[in-house]
């Protein structure tokens, strides 16, 4: 690879990395609120480990941005913003929050970050770092598909 | 169920801490951004694992005695043992994703009149799971 590609591709990973921290870290806030008014203890305690995993991964992406001499600058777009604010709120129903929530991940999407791992060529450390978030981001999505089918189900 | 919580929550730490010993002297970029999220995953479990053992009243009094997790951080940390080496012995010692999981498995069903637990320890079952078949991916790429 010629080195303008090279630091082209580390300009690219430092934006990457500065959007996921940020989304991760207001995810987590968001996430937070929701257990904290969540009426379904089988929802909050799988929502406290996605809290938590949100949390840890917005300081892994800023810990790896620091490294390759970045600095963590983004804010969350203002329709995910929207969403996360539904999220905290008392006023909505759990399975409604569910549903909004996994608007955001319908088949194909269901890993965003595999494509970005795809792109990566030159630095394995990234790689590796989001290919096993992406691990926790697929189990989280499972998860909480597969409480949108149980409250579903039961409100039949 | 709370001393299980508790000795769980002390295992993770303890995971935590041979992981952190493991990234600082990894060689392998490759290997070390994967741990890095190991790590973080482990650590992430303690602290899960330490908000609702509080919340249900306990306390936090188990511990990995201290000749074992100096042992094992000593070994995980020592620049002069493989990583290939390194994980092998994980891999032996959860030779699969299911081995690794079965202890929480095992201790779901007894779980039902406290829902909230039992979601938070199905997701803490599966990190552990993708965590052992990450590694054995990874050992496996380098014909391990």
């Amino acid at each position: 690879m010629l080195r303008h590609e090279a630091d082209d591709q580390a300009a690219e990973i430092i934006g990457l990395l500065d959007e996921f921290q940020a989304a991760e870290r207001a995810g987590a806030e968001a996430v937070d609120h929701w257990v904290t008014v969540c009426r379904d203890a089988r929802l909050r305690g799988g929502l406290k480990v996605i809290r938590t995993r949100d949390r840890g991964h917005a300081c892994l992406a800023e810990e790896r941005l620091r490294a390759l001499g970045g600095t963590p600058s983004a804010s969350v777009g203002r329709q995910l913003a929207s969403l996360l604010a539904m999220l905290g709120s008392d006023d909505v129903s759990d399975r409604t929050k569910l549903v909004a929530l996994l608007d955001r991940f319908p088949g194909e999407l269901e890993d965003p970050l595999a494509e970005v791992v795809r792109r990566i060529d030159h630095d394995d450390e990234t790689r590796s770092l989001l290919a096993t978030i992406a691990d926790d981001e697929r189990a989280g999505v499972a998860w909480l598909r597969r409480m949108r089918e149980t409250l579903e189900q039961e409100r039949e | 169920m709370l001393r299980f919580l508790d000795s769980l929550r002390a295992a993770e730490a303890a995971g935590a801490a041979v992981v952190d010993a493991w990234v600082a002297v990894c060689p392998l970029p490759s290997l070390r951004g994967g741990l890095r999220t190991i790590a973080e995953r482990e650590a992430g479990h303690a602290a899960l694992l330490e908000e609702r053992l509080r919340e249900l009243g306990g306390t936090c009094d188990a511990v990995v005695p201290d000749a074992m997790r100096g042992a094992a951080v000593g070994r995980f940390g020592s620049p002069a043992v493989a990583d290939e080496e390194k994980l092998a012995l994980v891999l032996a010692r959860y030779p699969e994703e299911t081995t690794v999981r079965r202890p929480i498995v095992h201790v779901l069903d007894q779980l039902d009149p406290d829902l909230e637990t039992r979601e938070l320890l199905r997701l803490v079952a599966e990190g552990e799971g993708a965590t052992v078949a990450w590694l054995r991916a990874y050992h496996a790429s380098l014909g391990g």
